[in-house]
């Protein structure tokens, strides 16, 4: 019998894998480069949204007494500014963007290895996003600030629905999150080509993996907090009041356990973007690839058990803050390890100072920066003085804007060309790194002077003659700055995608699997299973050649069904070929779901909300009738 | 040595010292809140027998990691499983227990230092 | 040989399942965690007039459900080699042990409401969201034997046995959580 040519394999690849045309094709997708963009585009609309409360904010606090919006509205913007950002924003922006294009092509699959339930995360995600923004629609939205201490948060000082969309929103958001962070895992586990064992792993995927792995065990210390915090609120129960035994301090606890892994679970993706570009940059293998990875890795687990240090003015006895001053200090170095390997892979390459290394230059500077105010807040005096003050706001925003988004807007410039198979404009590029450095640099780092000067975070406004107006007024134009070249950079990818040079394969000569296949790639990836014998596949022109040749002679094409490869989790030895389920109305019916059924919730029809749980169920039954074919 | 031995000792080394640390750190939390809430049980012992304990526990982690490392020595970086990923994770476990140590004396050494209960 | 000998590694449903119960064991070490964390606030716990926690009636319960961990167990091995109708039984008889152990517990849980009410203290609305959570997974565990009888009352896919992996995890699963539930809240009484 001949061996069908490499071109009818591919052929037939295409027809296999192929979705649904136009917008049903999009709401039944279930590729995960497809929910990839989907993530995209909306985690940039709730940027433009944080972004825009923002600036308002900005606006307001420019000069003293100002009166651009009053306190209450004030309370609102700053409250959903935090969530906006955290919940809405980056972690879905890195693990549901960044993490379901890239992972999947990095490790030499198919797709994620539940590809119905990729759907479902951003179908919840979104509805979760909308249920949260819903609350401005009503003048509702959450106003006791993206943590939402308790007494505040309480029904006797809070009694509106602010502080039940709050918790009803991020219960809902955070069963995306999971599904996420569990489908995220099991692929980088289970759907590794043959031959790419933990050693040879991409640092990409180890970020991935830490940040996955944190969000699993940070998220139901949330969960059980909102669960605690809606009882008590909806109906009378008692957690949190020290009279009828309860501890106001239990609701900050329970809310650091997780909230101080979230903000490795944020930055950590973006080490992960770091560690991509500069090996291709500097064009040189990581330094200390080993160290690296367990860095990565360590910096979630050691995350694990500081979160006290956000509690050490709460007046807790010193014999219970040691534990968190100690590990504080200690969680730093991790990073530090991450940060000299960084400098030495580009000391000892050849670098090239293009875009997306001028991004990851200004993240590590700006990481350097934020690191340095966080480990002073290690010291536990010295967290005491500054505690509540823009000192902190300072610390934050350089870590989460200069060490978080900027390896985003790296990110986006280098894996454009993948994506769209067109080359963004290097000039344009380069300007709206410049715009958005010295906006960064402008807008924060006054913060540090002014919170030393005293000014405490969440005022609405402040008097005239305490010397705050100066730094508050630069911060502002600052902003404005930083907002210029953020849309510079929209702009830069929407004109690229129309007029950009085409890319080809490999325009940056990347060490990984991505950059072995068609930009942009096909709907199946690969045509055949990648060869892997080192963390840098693209670099290895041997295997690459032994891929060609396993597509004339037909192996592992699997171009017999909709397939892809399941290898062991160590060493990455070829286990099964399984079937993937082919696109699906079910996650987009299920997400709707259990939208009506969180509103309910919300205005406490608890029988109506129940029905639609059992309607939920009964739709995860419908999803699972439908079963692979077996000979 | 065996290649099962060599295995359990990669694994010990790396999930050991780990979970050794945090055993101690939460374990340590909770003694510490016993002492100055209500119940008002006394606490050094117990604190520094978990310090103590874990840190011996490190210590066998990060000479397991030694082990394997050496018996892995000469092998490039990225090269064939197990022995390539024996070695990798060997390496990586070197670095997280000591930093897991660190942590843990800290940790003990605070607890007895501190005035009991003192007000932060 | 059987259905598994083909297979080096654990199926991706079982990883799947194992780390969705990681995130529930974790949020039951957190109800734990604030039982804990609370009783060390409190003087007396559970505070007066509030009686202790029943011990027997929920131990003979807790160790009757921790027998459907040895049915499942079997029915998997069973399945496994094929025995399509051995595997059904054992999971019918868990799943008949699993429903009496809810339904005495939820009849439990309404005289529980009323002993120990929520609105009364801390430890009441710990203890009873603590009972309610746990008995909400075994709940959602008797959907999923649900749909295993209908499923595999016809026939066992390859899929089919993955599924049966997954859940018969799921119930070692909510079988331990369930039996650490039970040794905090009788803690007081012992």
């Amino acid at each position: 019998m001949a061996v069908a040519a490499p071109e009818q394999r591919l052929a037939r690849l295409e027809r296999i894998w192929l979705e649904r045309p136009g917008i049903l094709g999009w709401l039944t997708t279930v590729d995960h480069k497809r929910i990839g963009l989907l993530y995209f585009w909306t985690t940039l609309v709730f940027f433009a949204a944080g972004g825009t409360e923002a600036m308002l904010m900005r606006t307001q606090l420019a000069q003293a007494d100002e009166h651009v919006v009053g306190p209450e509205t004030y309370d609102q913007l700053l409250t959903m500014h935090g969530v906006t950002m955290i919940f809405f924003f980056i972690i879905p922006m890195t693990t549901g963007a960044f993490g379901n294009y890239l992972v999947p092509l990095m490790i030499g699959a198919r797709d994620m290895a539940f590809p119905r339930m990729n759907a479902l995360s951003f179908w919840v995600f979104l509805g979760a996003g909308l249920f949260m923004y819903s609350s401005f629609l009503f003048h509702q939205a959450p106003d006791a600030g993206w943590f939402d201490y308790v007494p505040l948060g309480l029904k006797q000082y809070d009694g509106g629905l602010n502080i039940d969309f709050y918790a009803l929103g991020l219960i809902f958001n955070s069963v995306a999150s999971t599904l996420g962070a569990i489908n995220l895992v099991v692929t980088i586990f289970k759907l590794r080509a043959p031959g790419m064992s933990w050693n040879r792993m991409p640092l990409f995927c180890f970020a991935m993996l830490a940040a996955s792995l944190s969000l699993i065990f940070a998220l139901p210390a949330l969960t059980a907090d909102l669960i605690f915090l809606e009882l008590q609120r909806k109906l009378g129960f008692h957690f949190f009041d020290p009279a009828h035994g309860g501890s106001a301090l239990l609701w900050q606890d329970l809310f650091w356990i997780f909230g101080h892994p979230e903000v490795y679970i944020i930055v950590l993706p973006a080490f992960g973007i770091a560690t991509s570009i500069i090996p291709t940059f500097a064009r040189h293998k990581m330094v200390a690839f080993p160290l690296v990875a367990m860095a990565e890795l360590l910096v979630a687990f050691i995350g694990f058990g500081v979160w006290a240090h956000h509690m050490f003015a709460t007046g807790i006895a010193s014999t219970t803050l040691v534990f968190f001053a100690g590990a504080s200090m200690i969680v730093v170095i991790p990073s530090t390890i991450q940060i000299y390997a960084w400098l030495m892979t580009v000391n000892i390459g050849t670098p090239s100072f293009k875009a997306p290394l001028l991004f990851i230059g200004g993240f590590i500077l700006f990481f350097v920066v934020g690191g340095l105010s966080g480990i002073m807040f290690a010291a536990v005096p010295v967290d005491q003085a500054t505690t509540d003050t823009y000192f902190v706001v300072a610390h934050f925003h350089f870590i989460i804007f200069g060490a978080a988004v900027f390896p985003l807007l790296g990110g986006i410039y280098y894996w454009f060309p993948k994506v769209t198979g067109r080359m963004y404009d290097e000039r344009l590029a380069v300007i709206s790194f410049i715009l958005t450095f010295i906006g960064t640099a402008v807008t924060f780092f006054p913060m540090h002077i002014v919170g030393l000067l005293g000014m405490t975070r969440r005022v609405y406004t402040y008097d005239k003659g305490l010397g705050w107006d100066t730094y508050n007024l630069v911060e502002t134009i600052g902003g404005f700055v930083i907002a210029a070249g953020l849309l510079l950079i929209l702009f830069n990818i929407f004109w690229s995608y129309r007029r950009g040079e085409p890319a080809g394969r490999d325009p940056f000569h990347g060490g990984t699997l991505e950059w072995t296949t068609t930009s942009p790639p096909p709907t199946y990836n690969f045509p055949v299973v990648p060869t892997v014998s080192s963390a840098y596949p693209n670099w290895d022109e041997p295997d690459r050649q032994e891929d060609l040749r396993k597509l004339e002679r037909g192996e592992l094409v699997l171009d017999a069904g909709h397939e892809t490869v399941v290898s062991s989790v160590n060493d990455a030895r070829f286990d099964e070929v399984v079937e993937m389920p082919p696109e699906s109305p079910w996650p987009i019916l299920l997400a709707g779901a259990l939208t009506i059924a969180f509103a309910f919730l919300l205005t406490s029809h608890w029988f109506v909300a129940g029905a639609f749980l059992v309607l939920t169920t009964l739709m995860l039954a419908g999803w699972h009738s439908q079963e692979p074919e077996e000979a | 040595m065996t290649l099962k031995r060599l295995e359990l000792l990669q694994w010990y080394a790396l999930f050991g010292g780990a979970l050794a640390w945090a055993s101690q750190h939460v374990a340590g939390y909770f003694v510490s809140t016993a002492a100055c809430g209500s119940v008002g049980w006394h606490t050094e012992t117990p604190q520094i027998a978990l310090a103590v304990a874990a840190a011996l526990a490190i210590l066998a982690a990060e000479g397991a990691a030694i082990v394997v490392f050496r018996e892995t020595s000469g092998l490039p970086t990225e090269a064939p499983p197990p022995y390539g990923r024996l070695r990798f994770f060997a390496q990586a476990a070197m670095l997280g227990n000591v930093l897991f140590l660190v942590i843990t004396l800290l940790n003990g050494f605070g607890t007895v230092y501190h005035l009991p209960c003192a007000q932060s | 040989m059987t259905a598994t000998a083909v297979r080096i590694a654990r199926p991706n449903g079982w990883w799947g399942m194992a780390l969705f119960v990681a995130t529930e064991a974790t949020l039951f070490g957190t109800l734990v965690g604030t039982w804990i964390y609370l009783r060390f606030e409190n003087a007396h716990w559970p505070p007066p007039p509030l009686p202790n926690p029943p011990v027997l009636t929920p131990t003979l319960l807790t160790l009757a459900l921790l027998t459907t961990s040895i049915f499942m167990q079997l029915a998997w091995r069973a399945a496994r080699e094929w025995r399509r109708s051995r595997a059904w039984t054992l999971i019918a008889v868990a799943f008949a042990i699993q429903v009496f152990y809810l339904s005495w517990q939820l009849h439990d849980f309404v005289l529980a409401v009323h002993a120990f009410p929520p609105r009364a203290s801390a430890f009441s609305s710990v203890y009873v969201t603590m009972l309610g959570i746990d008995h909400a997974h075994v709940l959602v565990g008797l959907l999923l034997s649900a749909w295993l009888l209908v499923r595999i009352a016809t026939k066992i896919t390859r899929y089919r046995l993955v599924a049966l992996q997954a859940i018969t995890f799921y119930w070692h699963a909510v079988n331990v959580i369930t039996a650490v539930v039970l040794i905090v809240t009788v803690l007081p009484s012992v």
